[in-house]
């Protein structure tokens, strides 16, 4: 059986859903507050990153990154409601791109795996 | 074996080592993340020598071309000079070969450089009038077609730089320049796809460059370009801009101009987001001020476009950057 990330399609994968992700929660009306005034181009690389371990690709990603990453937005008023619209977005980035149903509950229980962190809990 | 030069200074590298763990173990203080080629927090770039092509994986064209690559995932085969990816570089001695006004406060800055000065328009340069007067600005020439390094320069009434361009710099001055860095080039662009480009006041500079490059490479899709300012001076280039695109059928020249109190800037961006309707082939380039650039890029992105297709140079003012 291969891997998460190869059945998904890999490092291809994550390329065709960042740019559909990332628009759709800066579309978001739940939580595009978040991404006021942030670098774009530095977002996209931080959302490929997400992804990439989403995917179940390898990455180093640490609880410590997340909860760095995300420690001025709890402070804003980040919480588990918000880390729900990311996941709704994202199953919807993968069901446009026709990804399977097994691999898209792999992908949110993965996802939702560094809630804790993200959430500095 | 190998070796590595960070910052003009050696750095030990063990066998089948990764940059980045070398630059750590050596105490330097490299900002890293995921460690696996993904979120580019690492990104640095090569000065002399060619990066593996492996380490410069999910970056654009124009950064692979430039030298940028990833530590985290660069195991070197040949020797590589590195350093961060926004150090601005060595500085070299150049000569003042023209000064001319292309409006009341807008001033074209030619210079003869060292040849070995290499550079792409699109990028910028750091001014050097002494050490504590350096300030940025987008060049606007072509290298392979002209001798001198060309950049338009905005005069402001109290800008230390514009003061000593206008009093202080006479032809055949001295002056250093930096750089470049900068990868809003045209490089990776399909010959026969659309380029859009659109700036605002001098951010027509660096767009200048590009179009002379695209023309220069017999660029066969349309090439658009906005040019917005406040005044009738502002649209500094107009006539020229205007004869070329006469002369030229895939080139067109949209000039808007703003006298009243309404921010020009916004303004070309409504004109761009209506009449651009093809938001698949085409290439954005965007450059001028922070209002102008974010707005677009922001907007032309959730239309549809996407990010790797829009390349953008920020113009932050001198008072703001120091």
């Amino acid at each position: 059986m291969s891997s998460l990330y190869e059945r998904i399609g890999g490092a291809g994968a994550v390329d065709a859903a960042v740019d559909l992700f990332y628009r759709k929660v800066l579309a978001d009306g739940r939580i595009a507050r978040f991404f006021d005034n942030v670098n774009m181009e530095d977002q996209i690389a931080k959302q490929k990153s997400f992804l990439t371990m989403a995917f179940g690709g390898a990455n180093n990603y640490t609880g410590q990154d997340m909860r760095n990453g995300h420690k001025k937005l709890v402070e804003k008023g980040l919480n588990d409601s918000h880390v729900d619209a990311v996941l709704e977005d994202l199953e919807s980035t993968l069901r446009t791109l026709g990804v399977g149903d097994k691999e898209v509950k792999e992908v949110l229980a993965l996802a939702n795996s560094v809630r804790d962190d993200v959430l500095n809990r | 074996m190998a070796r590595l030069l960070y910052q003009g200074e050696p750095v030990p590298l063990e066998a089948g080592e990764d940059v980045l763990t070398a630059l750590l173990s050596a105490k330097i203080d490299a900002p890293h993340s995921c460690r696996a080629g993904v979120c580019q927090t690492c990104i640095h770039r090569v000065v002399d020598g060619t990066p593996p092509e492996t380490s410069q994986n999910g970056l654009t064209d124009a950064q692979k071309k430039l030298g940028y690559f990833l530590p985290c995932i660069c195991v070197p085969a040949t020797d590589l000079y590195i350093v961060p990816a926004e150090e601005i570089g060595d500085s070299y001695e150049s000569v003042v070969h023209e000064i001319e006004y292309l409006a009341p406060d807008i001033v074209r800055l030619s210079l003869d450089h060292d040849p070995d000065f290499k550079y792409r328009p699109g990028q910028f340069i750091e001014l050097i009038a002494n050490k504590n007067l350096k300030r940025h600005y987008s060049i606007a020439s072509f290298q392979e077609a002209s001798d001198y390094l060309e950049l338009h320069i905005k005069l402001h009434p109290r800008g230390q730089m514009s003061k000593y361009i206008t009093e202080d710099l006479k032809i055949g001055s001295k002056i250093y320049i930096a750089g470049p860095l900068g990868t809003c080039i045209y490089e990776g662009i399909d010959p026969d796809q659309p380029i859009v480009m659109v700036g605002a006041g001098t951010g027509l500079s660096p767009l200048v460059g590009i179009k002379r490059e695209a023309l220069h490479r017999s660029h066969r899709g349309l090439m658009r370009l906005y040019h917005g300012a406040r005044t009738r001076s502002g649209l500094y280039m107009h006539d020229y801009l205007e004869a070329l695109s006469k002369s030229h059928s895939n080139f067109d020249y949209i000039s808007c101009r703003l006298d009243s109190d309404v921010e020009a800037e916004r303004d070309i961006a409504s004109v761009v987001l209506d009449k651009e309707t093809n938001l698949t082939d085409p290439t954005f380039f965007l450059c001028g001020g922070p209002g102008l650039v974010n707005r677009l890029k922001h907007d032309l992105y959730m239309k549809g476009v996407s990010l790797k297709k829009i390349r953008s140079d920020v113009f932050v003012p001198a008072d703001r950057s120091d």
